[in-house]
């Protein structure tokens, strides 16, 4: 009510102001003549009644503007007659304003954009019903058996269940209103007549229904659609997929080929919901249940010792994720217990990693299990860092600016005392005009902000489909971040220029001439030259750092040779072909991909090179006892019997794989140094050895030949023991990726490659078909971003530098006019004017390279993990940022003391 | 005229105000008539202090305001209370008691 009228009552005033001047105006006097006329009733002439009443009641005047000062409005109005004015200055000075909103622009909407990905990244809760609700699940103790894991899990915190773990705590527990589940995998798609490979997700029945997804169309799946193993083919598709690949058809209960299996669509999920994983943007769902038929070589479903599943669940209400954690715990352990009675390990030891160190964490998952985002988060906060450094440029650029322009007002602030404004009135009027440039800074800013987002996205998803799922919007916490920031630097900039000016000594002020200054305003000018030679070397330092990462990375030696190599992903199996047909589908292939016109060889592995992928086990020589806690994990891929050849991985000792290596001939591998050495000693002596796998049968190997080590797993991580051996003598079937060595342009060959697979069969689906150089920067992502990043940033910082620099320099050179007219007269040579000017210049700027230099490697040494192959010190970077800074700062001082040095002595000297 | 300190005390012209206008509605030179004569001269208001804590307190909800035609036809701004400001009033006026009684008190034992 109070509130309400305040607003009201202060609006119409404000709207109606000459009312409301006449409503206290007549008030006022209606009081006075109140009083006057009670003492004329007492017998006082009207003359002595006016007298009387003055004297008892004050002046009419003071108690008119008295009331009329009172409410919010009047600071409002203030407020808007600064801001009112602020504007007409801004007008007037439009170079000023201009470069000053731009730089703005430039800082806020660089922060906007990266805060948007933190705030996406780490924040923003999933798109679901009541997100606060939502536990993530994983847990500590050891899991022997197979584990098929994409990532996110650390020491304790494994996210990757089994099945009937999962089935015993949703079914037993009685803290959670639904327990649900999710595993990723590739499905092959076929929908009128075109196949394509897409993502798919499997889940729990209760998946929709738990996370209160609704429908689009049709209808989403319920637990009834988890049934037996393989009994329940049917499909939902994601929103995004159904109106970009299926044009929003129609398409509930139609049939749609999933691995060459029919079946039913059930409905289409809400637009904007993607997965519990954030990270995941599957096109296709599928139940849980299914798994039996989609990925028959595993049979995950039954198997207490295959851990693959997320698991995830929500609170009922008034039950904590304490009383939640405590409650699964004891059915987990349970649950545990009976487990380890099945397992062949019964010692002590295995009873204790098994069960009593076994534990269930249950962890608040408003935003969702993430396999990416532990990576992401440095890369993120390196970027928000550099970002800030950015805004503190900007700060102290737009500062000096303002300062030199404030200086210039010197006559107008005099003026302005002089006509009875106090030092708050200007300070006020000053920070009006700060806030207002902010604004229109923030502004441009922001709305350059989805551009840049977009220009991001779309650089760190080029490449190998990693996509991230990140978003191209602003929500209210970017705005809020963004506006918060705003101020704050508005405030800094504003108001370091404005403390200057407050209360001078007004007598003096009016005396000022152009040729004097206060000392107060040049020291703070030296800061302002300080800040901005530190701030602008620590971004160079940090580019020159990343810049030299990347090209490092770019450039490392792989031990094979990536130009003009092709890869690709086929399976089989998303095509319906049955554990038999895919062996020999896979050869015809390679066959016939191999005898394509230039192509020089063609080779295939399960294991894709350079592409974050890995497969590992333990693999052993014949007759080989392990020592007590001798953990070897060995990759082991299987591969084409020209596998190596197309690579170019270098023969150490022995012989390739080669035609008479067949699926019925005797099994062989080959080795690479590593894995020599750590057995053998050596490569000469491995040769000929058995290797097997321990516990798996059909896996007995002889080593033929050793092979150089090659990097696998990424170009950052070093090369690792690794155990070749043939996908046609392999115990399991699956699809593979394969590598085309061209003899030509590679990106010319996609077309031949597409239509050879498609003449054997076009159901097959070639998958990603990229070249090599795409695949290794595809693992460079966030590298890639933070160079690039880093690189933009540093050109900028280079630039504030020079604009903010030349800014200060060119006015307080100007200051000097006169100063330089003496000298001049008294003989001094234009040369010795301008290194005068020079050498005041270099010599801020050497102190502030050798107080920032410290803090610079202070900062970087934080960000070490994410360098390769350069020093936190690297004499290159430093050199080259402090040579370039210096040339800018040079450059900067130059113009000004030049033009200072041309001008007529006599003219000088007569200058004010 | 004697040098006796006439000020309202500090935060209770709201009080005096709304317990005179709860007799009635009136102006703000009625209002300053009336505190003065009830307090037997002890309380004497300016016209400015008045006039902006009657603004004040419209605004606080407490009071209403209306241009009337006074007895004298002279056209002048009508203060009433409403309901919220009779509530108001019965608030203060026993937060003062509380505290004016345990003042009376201290000064007793005092002596």
């Amino acid at each position: 009510m109070s509130l309400w009228r305040q607003l009201t009552h202060g609006l119409r005033n404000l709207t109606h102001r000459s009312a409301r001047d006449r409503d206290v105006t007549d008030e006022v006097e209606q009081y006075f003549a109140e009083a006057e006329a009670e003492l004329r009733s007492r017998g006082l002439s009207a003359r002595e009644a006016r007298r009387a009443a003055r004297l008892e009641e004050g002046n009419v005047t003071v108690a008119k503007e008295r009331v009329s000062g009172y409410g919010w409005e009047n600071a409002a109005r203030s407020l808007l007659g600064d801001l009112r004015y602020a504007g007409r200055q801004l007008r007037k000075h439009p170079v000023f304003t201009l470069t000053a909103t731009l730089t703005l622009a430039l800082g806020i909407g660089a922060n906007a954009t990266i805060f948007s990905l933190i705030d996406q990244a780490l924040v923003q809760a999933l798109p679901v019903r009541d997100p606060g609700r939502l536990v993530v699940l994983s847990f500590a103790g050891a899991g022997p058996g197979h584990t098929s894991s994409e990532g996110g899990s650390t020491e304790g915190h494994r996210h990757e269940f089994s099945y009937p773990m999962y089935h015993d705590l949703r079914d037993r527990n009685t803290v959670l209103d639904g327990l649900i589940a999710e595993s990723p995998l590739t499905l092959g798609v076929t929908w009128n007549n075109h196949a394509e490979s897409v993502k798919g997700e499997m889940v729990s029945g209760n998946y929709f229904q738990t996370l209160g997804v609704r429908p689009a169309a049709g209808r989403l799946f319920v637990a009834g659609d988890e049934t037996a193993p393989g009994a329940n083919p049917v499909a939902v598709l994601s929103f995004d997929y159904w109106k970009t690949h299926l044009a929003g058809a129609p398409v509930v209960g139609k049939t749609l080929l999933v691995d060459g299996l029919p079946f039913t669509i059930t409905g289409v999920a809400a637009p904007g919901f993607h997965s519990m994983v954030w990270g995941h943007t599957p096109d296709v769902f599928v139940p849980l249940s299914m798994e039996q038929v989609l990925t028959p070589e595993w049979q995950f479903l039954n198997d207490h010792r295959s851990y693959w599943i997320d698991v995830a669940g929500r609170l009922k209400p008034n039950v904590t994720r304490e009383q939640a954690e405590a409650s699964l715990n004891t059915l987990f352990l349970a649950l545990r217990a009976s487990e380890f009675t099945q397992l062949r390990d019964q010692s002590a030891k295995a009873r204790q990693e098994f069960i009593t160190n076994a534990h269930l964490n249950v962890e608040a998952g408003a935003n969702g299990f993430s396999p990416l985002r532990g990576d992401l988060k440095m890369p993120l906060t390196i970027m928000m860092g550099m970002v800030l450094l950015v805004i503190g440029m900007v700060v102290v650029n737009v500062a000096s600016l303002l300062l030199v322009r404030a200086a210039g007002r010197m006559r107008e602030f005099s003026v302005r005392y002089a006509l009875g404004a106090t030092g708050r009135q200007v300070v006020q009027q000053l920070l009006a005009e700060g806030m207002l440039l902010g604004l229109l800074g923030a502004a441009l800013g922001l709305a350059i902000t989805p551009g840049a987002l977009r220009l991001l996205i779309h650089w760190t998803s080029a490449g190998s489909g990693s996509g991230i799922p990140f978003r191209a919007t602003l929500d209210w916490r970017v705005l809020g971040f963004t506006l918060g920031v705003t101020l704050l630097a508005s405030l800094l900039f504003s108001l370091a220029p404005a403390l200057q000016f407050r209360n001078p000594r007004l007598a003096e002020a009016m005396q000022q001439r152009t040729g004097t200054s206060n000392g107060g305003s040049l020291s703070f000018r030296r800061t302002c030259v300080v800040l901005q030679i530190g701030l602008s070397l620590l971004l160079i330092v940090a580019a020159g750092l990343f810049v030299r990462t990347i090209d490092n990375l770019r450039h490392v030696q792989t031990g094979f040779v990536t130009d003009n190599l092709l890869a690709f992903d086929l399976n089989p199996s998303l095509a319906g072909y049955p554990a038999t047909g895919i062996v020999p589908v896979e050869q015809r292939v390679l066959d016939a991909v191999g005898a394509l016109p230039g192509v020089r060889s063609a080779g295939a592995t399960n294991d894709a090179d350079l592409a974050s992928a890995d497969i590992t086990g333990d693999i052993v020589p014949a007759g080989y006892t392990p020592k007590p806690d001798e953990d070897f994990d060995v990759e082991l891929p299987w591969v084409s019997n020209s596998y190596l050849q197309t690579l170019g991985v270098p023969l150490v000792a022995g012989r390739y794989f080669n035609a008479g290596d067949t699926a019925t001939s005797e099994r062989v591998a080959i080795i690479n140094q590593s894995f020599a050495k750590h057995y053998f000693g050596s490569a000469e002596e491995a040769l000929g050895h058995h290797v097997s796998r321990p516990n798996k049968a059909n896996t007995d190997a002889t080593i033929v030949g050793v092979v150089r080590d090659v990097k696998h797993a990424s170009v950052r991580e070093p090369a690792v023991a690794t155990c070749y051996t043939l996908f046609a003598q392999a115990t399991r079937q699956t699809g593979l990726t394969f590598y085309v060595r061209t003899s030509q342009e590679p990106g010319a060959m996609t077309a031949s490659i597409h239509a050879a697979v498609a003449g054997i069969d076009t159901k097959l689906i070639v998958g990603d078909l990229r070249t090599m150089a795409v695949e290794i920067d595809g693992t460079l992502v966030a590298e890639r971003a933070i160079a690039m990043l880093a690189a933009a940033f540093g050109l900028l910082a280079m630039l504030l530098a020079g604009i903010g620099l030349y800014g200060i320099l060119a006015y307080s050179t100007a200051q000097r006019t006169h100063e330089i007219g003496i000298r001049m007269a008294l003989g001094a040579q234009r040369g010795t004017v301008v290194g005068l000017i020079l050498r005041e210049v270099l010599l801020l700027a050497g102190g502030a390279i050798l107080a920032t230099i410290p803090l610079a490697m202070l900062a970087t040494r934080a960000v070490r993990s994410q360098l390769y192959g350069v020093s936190v010190a690297d004499p290159v970077v430093y050199g080259a940022g402090i040579l370039s800074i210096c040339v800018v700062a040079a450059l900067a001082g130059f113009i000004p003391a030049r033009r200072a040095a041309t001008i007529d002595p006599a003219r000088a000297l007569r200058t004010e | 005229m004697t040098d006796l300190n006439t000020d309202v005390i500090q935060g209770t012209l709201d009080l005096l105000i709304l317990k005179t206008l709860s007799l009635g509605p009136l102006h703000g030179f009625g209002i300053a008539r009336r505190v003065e004569q009830v307090s037997a001269g002890v309380f004497k208001v300016n016209p400015g202090s008045l006039l902006t804590a009657l603004q004040r307190l419209e605004r606080a909800g407490w009071l209403d305001a209306e241009w009337k035609q006074t007895e004298n036809s002279r056209r002048a701004k009508f203060y009433s209370l409403t309901r919220t400001g009779k509530k108001q009033l019965e608030a203060e006026t026993a937060d003062w008691t509380r505290r004016a009684s345990a003042i009376a008190r201290l000064l007793e034992a005092e002596g």
